[in-house]
């Protein structure tokens, strides 16, 4: 009999659970609409984990473990690159949280790292996921969770772009079911009818379907009054600057230095995570390297060139020649542990290297400006190093003059462009040119070309190129909107059907100054900057014969980090263009951008910000949830978690404590109890309002304990029985 | 009356038996009473007459075994009628001593407010002292000792009202009241017979009396329900309506009401329930009102109610001092 019983309350219990389960994970659906998550897949698989072990009911000790261990793996696997439970491993986590927690101690929420964030979440999956079984199971309180879903669920349609209509059908129907099963039990519990539960299945089933498939269908079927109040998505889209028309963005990628870009295009998520620190005398691109074959989809490599290999103290790559000015400088980079790579980012104008490891030597290749570090014989990671470089200023009247008598070899490499590309490309591109008469106002016009003619940067909804599109086609006609790799690459393509020779380059811009202090080598002061995987970049070198290699920056909402000057003496007309040192920045009409431009380098876009604040607001959504279902069943978990102190030990602290709980508790239920009330006198009204006299049995015994100061056996007593009851009946 | 106000100590119980066989409905009366008795106090019961306060001390006196006197005071009552008086006796030439009535057990001072001051005081000299003094001999007092002096209500003609400082010596005030008109309809079918006063007998020996009185001294009172005593007569103290608190006699009259009251419902601690009962009884005639507070209506017992209701309990044993 009991062992069918129980048998029974598992069954139910599992539905109600699993039932619960479909209902949190309708909460988790919309996160991959309406936040920058690329895959909310394996959340889903961490959810139904948590919940599979909470529903184990095995003690604390086993289940911790266990959940830690599900946590770790899915953090290993998302972000983590060293062998799972390694000492680099719990390094490179540990490192990520202490920065994050400084993060948050200085309220730059901003720059949380995706790890963190996801760390976060999942946290707060396993948390729910303890509660929700508490809720459902434990307490049996179905009602609230449902109710709370459809509001989740109606919210999340209403103000974003999220849409419901099937949530809300879904939702119906579990929670429809979850209520019919609860209240049917609890009918069943108070009237202590055994055992009919398998029995006559038919009897409560076939209503319990048949009323949920009727107002279901009813519901769907029936006329809807229009919305009331226009859509609000449109607006908020307008208001963050996030997302706007065009193709939808699928694919999302991670922000940072990546060496394939064979295919590019899509969204990509924002990332802070800070790569390196470098204290230098000001912005500077940070190069990595160059790639010279344009594809239609992105860009390879095929140059296998030369390679040189150096020491430290006699590194030098220069892009450009000697006749361009140039001024010594310095700059110490210094990269977050476990952030660097196994190649040198370096300034323009490369010099040698200080401070490097003993055995470090460089292999660099001549073409492309990758410059591989190795130690000994092997290729490795270089944390720290002093650059001693020559830091290029290009005039004006130098480049203007500077003709199209191209060498044979720069011709040959750097005018490749696919066969398949568009005509309308090319004859864009000499419209663009058509007014200019030498290769600085053409390269200039191209790359202001896109701010004049309303492209828009972003981060998301960037759609990647199909089979049969090219991928600069697609960004100058079809979608307008992209981020730097959409514009450098398209005024690379630009240029080259001009015949201009240009590059695609790729590496950092300058990041955020943090700081600036006393150079530790020369007298100084130099700028400290923070440079994140948000700040990898791409932009365009143009070839100038005789200069070498320029770089322009195309990409809306960010600056030329390189120098350019007139000399006074020449013709006038280029002072008012000139006398700025860097490049006019192809803002004009976007202040927006260039407000955050200047006040943060690492948010690159109104749409990634506003997608790490909406986590933000959905994190403390939740948490705020989680703090009200605290609250709201404050009384049921603090119960226990005294009846646990009475068993552990009944000292007259726990008595006193568990006695007032018990007050309180009959306070919130509604016997009142004003200070200036006996307890006898207000034992009677508790015992009037159950019909029972257990009230006044305990209060004869609390009594005993305060009036008469006589120590009591709370433990095993009648005491600690008569309070359970009574918790018990206030409870019910 | 509640339930547990049933559940008395055993003799204490057979007592109320008793009087409830002679008197209807005046059961709280018979307990405050016993309260006073217990503690070694004494009653002052302030009512108009024919509410039965002479049956009522008639019966307790009977019911303990207690020698029963009587004094009815009249403005022209000397002390020495309350006292006794040394007679000269011709035969043995000699003085000899008559005593008074109060040398009994248990006393009536019947309209006490109607004699002068001077008698008066003859009898309240006595309850304050354990013996009294005529013409020279110290005279003990019977033990136990226990007075109930009635008065009208000072409004009537001709009293002569008790001084403040001399009501002090009064553990408990109270009034009668008038029975219900069913306990009267009642009370007017059971006269028919021969009086029930002549059929009750004693159930407490007047040892036993005083061994009772032993055992209230030993109910224990906790410094938390002391904590709430001294509260609730601080807080006369402090109340606008009142001219003059209650005294720490007043506090420790309370505490020692309680204390008999806690043994009469067969407990050997004091709960704040007591206390809270008690209050108005043992406190109302030790403040005096302002004029304004007078003025506006307030009685003593009403202030001492209100401040019932204001006064919170100490429901933890940690009350921090």
């Amino acid at each position: 009999m009991n062992e069918q019983k129980s048998g029974q309350s598992f069954m139910y219990n599992l539905t109600i659970y699993i039932i619960g389960f479909f209902l949190f994970c309708e909460w988790l659906l919309p996160l991959e609409t309406v936040t920058n998550t690329d895959d909310v897949t394996i959340f889903f698989i961490y959810a139904a984990f948590c919940f599979f072990v909470s529903f184990l009911q095995v003690q604390w000790w086993i289940s911790m473990p266990l959940k830690f261990i599900g946590l770790a793996f899915i953090i290993d696997g998302l972000y983590v690159a060293e062998r799972i439970f390694s000492r680099d491993w719990f390094s490179v986590v540990y490192n990520q949280i202490m920065f994050n927690i400084q993060v948050i101690q200085t309220q730059e929420w901003w720059q949380m790292t995706p790890l963190f964030r996801s760390l976060l979440f999942l946290v707060l999956l396993w948390l729910m996921s303890y509660l929700l079984f508490y809720w459902l199971v434990v307490a049996k309180r179905m009602l609230l969770f449902v109710v709370m879903t459809f509001i989740y669920v109606t919210v999340i349609d209403t103000f974003t772009i999220y849409d419901g209509k099937w949530a809300i059908v879904r939702t119906f129907i579990l929670g429809m079911a979850a209520l019919g099963l609860s209240s049917f039990a609890k009918e069943m519990d108070k009237e202590s009818i055994p055992s009919a539960w398998y029995k006559r299945v038919h009897l409560w089933i076939v209503p319990l379907v048949a009323i949920i498939f009727f107002s279901t269908v009813a519901a769907y079927a029936s006329p809807k009054l229009t919305p009331q109040w226009p859509d609000p998505v449109p607006y908020l889209q307008s208001a963050t600057g996030g997302p706007g028309p065009g193709g939808s963005g699928n694919a999302v990628q991670k922000v940072g230095y990546g060496e394939n870009d064979s295919q590019l295009g899509g969204s990509f998520v924002q990332d802070n995570t800070p790569v390196f620190r470098a204290m230098a005398d000001g912005d500077r691109y940070w190069r990595i390297e160059s790639k010279d074959t344009y594809t239609g989809k992105g860009w390879i490599d095929t140059l296998e060139g030369p390679t040189t290999t150096y020491e430290a103290d006699e590194l030098e790559y220069k892009t450009f020649t000697d006749n361009v000015e140039s001024e010594e400088q310095t700059a110490m980079i210094r990269f977050q542990q476990g952030a660097s790579f196994q190649k040198l980012v370096y300034p323009y104008g490369l010099g040698n290297l200080e401070q490097t490891p003993d055995n470090s030597r460089f292999r660099v290749h001549t073409e492309t400006g990758e410059i591989d570090t190795y130690r000994g014989n092997s290729l490795s990671r270089i944390n720290d190093y002093i650059i001693n470089y020559d830091y290029p200023s290009f005039e004006y009247g130098q480049l203007r003059e500077a003709g199209s008598d191209d060498p044979a070899e720069i011709r040959n490499q750097y005018l490749q462009l696919p066969d398949t590309l568009p005509s309308r490309v090319r004859n864009l591109a000499s419209q663009i040119v058509s007014e200019e008469d030498n290769r600085y106002d053409k390269a200039k016009a191209v790359e202001q070309y896109f701010s004049n003619n309303g492209f828009e940067y972003s981060t998301t909804d960037v759609p990647v190129p199909s089979e049969n599109q090219d991928y600069v086609d697609q960004f100058l006609f079809d979608s307008q909107i992209g981020y730097c790799d959409n514009y450098s690459t398209s005024m690379v393509v630009l240029l080259r059907s001009e015949g201009i020779p240009a590059r695609w380059v790729k590496g950092f811009t300058g990041g955020e100054r943090i700081d600036a202090q006393a150079a530790e080598y020369t007298d100084e002061f130099q700028n400290t900057y923070q440079v994140t995987s948000g700040n990898a970049h791409s932009w365009v070198e143009v070839y100038f014969p005789e200069i070498g290699w320029v770089p322009f920056e195309p990409t809306q909402g960010f600056s030329n980090n390189s120098d350019f000057f007139t000399e006074v003496e020449n013709d006038e007309g280029d002072t008012a263009a000139a006398d700025e040192t860097e490049t006019e920045d192809p803002t004009q009409g976007n202040p927006q951008q260039m407000e955050e431009e200047e006040t943060s380098t690492g948010s690159q876009g109104g749409g990634a910000s506003s997608g790490s604040f909406l986590w933000v607001y959905i994190v403390s959504g939740i948490l705020a949830v989680i703090g009200a279902i605290l609250y709201f069943t404050r009384f049921r978990w603090k119960s226990t978690l005294l009846r646990r102190r009475i068993k552990r030990s009944g000292d007259a602290d726990t008595y006193e404590q568990a006695y007032h709980f018990l007050l309180k508790l009959l306070d919130h239920k509604g016997v009142k109890r004003n200070p200036q009330q006996t307890l006898r006198d207000y034992a009677r009204s508790v015992d009037r309002h159950y019909q029972t006299n257990e009230m006044r049995q305990l209060t004869h015994h609390y009594e005993r304990f305060v009036y008469r100061n006589e120590s009591q056996d709370v433990q095993t007593g009648k005491v600690s029985e008569l309070w359970e009851n009574l918790i018990k009946k206030a409870l019910s | 009356m509640t339930q547990q106000a049933y559940l008395l100590q055993p003799k204490i119980s057979e007592v109320i038996g008793n009087i409830n066989k002679v008197m209807i409905g005046k059961e709280e009366a018979a307990l405050l009473s016993l309260v006073a008795l217990l503690a070694k106090g004494h009653v002052l019961l302030e009512d108009v007459p024919g509410v039965g306060k002479t049956m009522l001390v008639k019966t307790l006196a009977k019911s303990l075994d207690c020698d029963f006197k009587r004094i009815q005071f009249t403005p022209d009552l000397l002390p020495s009628d309350v006292t006794g008086v040394s007679i000269y006796n011709p035969k043995d030439r000699e003085f000899e001593f008559r005593a008074g009535p109060i040398l009994g057990n248990v006393v009536l001072a019947d309209e006490i407010n109607r004699t002068s001051p001077k008698t008066q005081s003859a009898l309240l000299e006595g309850m304050e002292e354990t013996s009294i003094t005529v013409d020279g001999n110290t005279v003990p007092l019977s033990n136990p000792f226990f007075v109930m002096a009635t008065q009208n209500p000072i409004e009537y003609e001709g009293t002569y009202p008790l001084p403040e400082a001399q009501l002090d010596r009064f553990l408990i005030k109270m009034k009668m009241g008038y029975p219900s008109p069913k306990q009267e309809m009642e009370m007017l079918s059971r006269t028919s017979g021969a009086h029930p006063i002549n059929s009750i007998s004693s159930v407490i020996s007047r040892d036993e009396l005083v061994d009772l009185q032993k055992e209230v001294d030993d109910v224990y009172v906790d410094r938390t329900v002391n904590h709430y005593i001294i509260d609730l007569v601080t807080g006369t103290r402090e109340h606008e309506g009142v001219y003059l608190g209650g005294s720490p006699r007043g506090s420790i009259a309370l505490m020692k009401a309680a204390k008999a009251y806690a043994f009469i419902h067969d407990r050997d601690y004091v709960v704040p329930d007591d206390v809270q009962y008690l209050a108005p009884f043992v406190l109302a005639h030790r403040i005096i009102l302002t004029s304004e507070a007078r003025f506006e209506g307030a009685t003593p017992e009403g202030i001492i109610e209100e401040l019932v209701q204001q006064t919170s309990i100490p429901v933890k044993r940690n009350i921090g001092e």
